[in-house]
């Protein structure tokens, strides 16, 4: 059945998107191999933090740039969405940790594959946790991202006199508008997900204390509620880095452009 | 002055939300189970353990220092005792400060652990996520955080619903429209750029669900009994199918909304405009948008199992399984919303078309593409 949805949907982007959604379906190709990597690599022993950090920094490269070429504004872009992995990760991870939001939880612990399944790995569940949280985050974070870097860069290439500020104050209200789409988007794939969680939870009738303290809930949760963030944190981080990088190259041109004209 | 107002709501805000973790911080009094606060820590090396990959499993001993938050017990200090490990997989490490469920036996001087208190967490992430939501994008925020509240009261009376008359299917149906209906005028307002989005939402949903149906019925069967929070097993097909169906709705209402608010913004601008220059900008804003967005839906619904992948792979358990068994549900799901994304692309375009282009002049130019759509708007 997947092999049969994944033929309909390459033909669907193909048919739909032509050469880019040829792309596009080769981007998901090589964030699919990536991920797959950050698994194993993680299985096999490496530190966790770490490798999801340098699978996230490949993965900005391959989907951003992958999608929209090298240029000034896709680098506000990917900067932000970077920088935001990395606040996320030092701020969110530590409560994560202490919150206590790997291993079994109470669910689980009571279904057959914890009997079977060998605890022993010394793999710290905690940081495979915390890492798991900042890839869910980077999809809807990087689309964010693109689309107000996008939108900034097209207000400046029709008004190139406009200073730095009204150019933040533009990716900030663009951000506004991308920002209910988006948070619909997760809170829905959250509900789909979330559905079996909430269907036993009704059914054993569990008390409103047991279900907000519980692990499965958290789980659930935490990963919802810190995708939203990423996605509120980039949107003023795109709006800042974007007109910066854009001055910045226009300024690099200059001087290029001054010292060929001084060659010549 | 407008700045002004928009500062004090945020600080009012601020205000509540911290009050709020505060109370909730200390809300042992609510409970009747026995709440305890760790006031001192002993960590101490156990053992080691051999792991099905040779690799040393440490075990370690804590002695905790408790105190006792509520009941009758309040204020007593007993000692218990925790173990915990370098993976953590099956156990839960305490720091001083921590806050835990326990049980007392009779005599009230000692007991065991049932879990740590996490409400304060989730009241955290609550407060932050409001707090910024506000701070970032204003009146606006408070929009989708109203439409958030709603859908989530609309899904658990749905599940409350179906958990008293059954049909599960028809449950879903039911709140789908409403979701959509709700979510779209929330975002997009009363507007026929709304309506719009709102119909192709459905047709688009409704082609997700043919699609599934079609894959489903002529593939091999999928392992239900393999998900995780199994209650009862006969309904779990049906549960599956609205749990995917409700992860494609999202992503297809964002793609609908934002290409037929494109499309009226275009007709608008430019009122004469021909319906191929309309079928090429729908073509623009589709390339934009699908890229990214099945990328969106990709991270958030694989991300969530990297630690059971983690866990089995040290098992010893291949590729192979893990895909036939372990993430064929996330894939799935990811599978339907990607195919939802990409659909949604034409026909919010074409239905856009139809109902923007009316007065446009070239519009029998095209008239063999759109005419099935007509047929569905008369």
């Amino acid at each position: 059945m997947i092999l049969k949805l994944v033929i309909i949907l390459f033909f669907l982007m193909l048919f739909v998107g032509a050469d880019r959604g040829l792309t596009s379906f080769f981007t998901l190709v090589r964030t699919v191999i990536a991920f797959t990597v950050n698994v194993y690599l993680i299985a096999w022993g490496l530190p966790a933090i770490p490798v999801t950090l340098i699978i996230s920094a490949f993965l900005i490269i391959s989907v951003i740039y992958g999608q929209n070429g090298r240029n000034a504004k896709i680098h506000g872009a990917a900067a932000s969405a970077a920088l935001v992995v990395v606040i996320i990760m030092i701020t969110i991870g530590p409560i994560l940790h202490i919150a206590g939001i790997s291993g079994y939880n109470e669910i689980e612990q009571y279904e057959e594959i914890s009997m079977y399944l060998s605890a022993n790995v010394s793999v710290s569940m905690a940081a495979v946790a915390v890492s798991a949280t900042v890839l869910g985050v980077l999809g809807a974070v990087m689309d964010t991202a693109v689309a107000v870097s996008t939108a900034v860069n097209e207000v400046y290439v029709n008004n190139p006199s406009l200073d730095r500020k009204t150019l933040v104050s533009s990716g900030m209200a663009v951000g506004k508008d991308i920002l209910g789409t988006t948070v619909n988007t997760l809170l829905f794939a959250g509900f789909g997900e979330s559905i079996m969680l909430a269907n036993l939870f009704l059914k054993n009738e569990n008390t409103f204390y047991e279900i907000i303290n519980s692990k499965a809930l958290f789980q659930e949760v935490s990963a919802l509620f810190v995708a939203v963030m990423g996605c509120l944190l980039v949107i003023p981080l795109a709006s800042i880095l974007t007109p910066w990088f854009i001055e910045k190259t226009k300024k690099m041109e200059e001087k290029q452009n001054e010292i060929c004209d001084t060659e010549s | 002055m407008k700045m002004n107002t928009k500062r004090i709501v945020l600080i009012i805000i601020a205000i509540i939300a911290a009050a709020g973790i505060v109370f909730v911080y200390n809300d042992a009094f609510l409970y009747d189970t026995t709440i305890a606060k760790v006031t001192d820590v002993t960590n101490e090396f156990s053992h080691e353990e051999e792991g099905p990959n040779g690799e040393g499993e440490s075990y370690y001993d804590q002695m905790l220092e408790v105190r006792i938050l509520n009941g009758r017990h309040k204020g007593d200090r007993i000692n218990l005792r925790n173990t915990y490990t370098s993976s953590g997989v099956n156990d839960e490490r305490y720091y001083k400060g921590s806050r835990m469920f326990v049980t007392l036996n009779a005599a009230g001087d000692g007991g065991s652990i049932l879990g740590k208190k996490r409400d304060v967490y989730v009241a955290l992430f609550f407060a932050a996520f409001v707090l910024m939501l506000v701070t970032v994008s204003g009146k606006h925020g408070g929009i989708v955080l109203v439409s958030f509240i709603i859908n989530l009261i609309l899904l658990m009376s749905a599940l409350k619903v179906y958990d008293t008359y059954g049909n599960l299917l028809k449950v879903t149906m039911t709140v789908m429209l409403f979701f959509g209906v709700l979510t779209l005028i929330f975002a997009g307002g009363f507007h026929k750029k709304t309506w719009v989005a709102v119909l192709s939402t459905f047709v688009t949903v409704f082609l997700c669900f043919g699609i599934y149906m079609v894959t489903m019925k002529t593939s091999e069967r999928i392992p239900y009994e393999m998900m995780d929070y199994i209650v009862n097993p006969k309904d779990l097909s049906d549960l599956f199918l609205a749990g995917t169906l409700m992860g494609s709705l999202g992503a297809v209402m964002d793609v609908c909304i934002s290409i037929s608010a494109g499309i009226s913004e275009v007709v608008v601008k430019t009122p004469n405009i021909s319906l191929k220059a309309i079928l090429s900008s729908i073509r623009e804003m589709g390339y934009d948008i699908m890229g990214t967005m099945i990328n969106v839906l990709f991270f958030t619904y694989l991300s969530g199992t990297i630690p059971i992948l983690v866990l089995k792979i040290k098992n010893g358990y291949t590729l192979y399984h893990l895909i036939r068994f372990q993430l064929v549900f996330e894939t799935i799901c990811f599978l339907i919303g990607a195919i939802g994304i990409v659909l949604a692309i034409p026909v919010s375009g074409l239905l856009s078309a139809v109902f923007f282009g009316k007065t446009g002049k070239d519009r029998r130019v095209d008239i063999s593409n759109t005419g099935r759509d007509e047929e569905v708007t008369k």
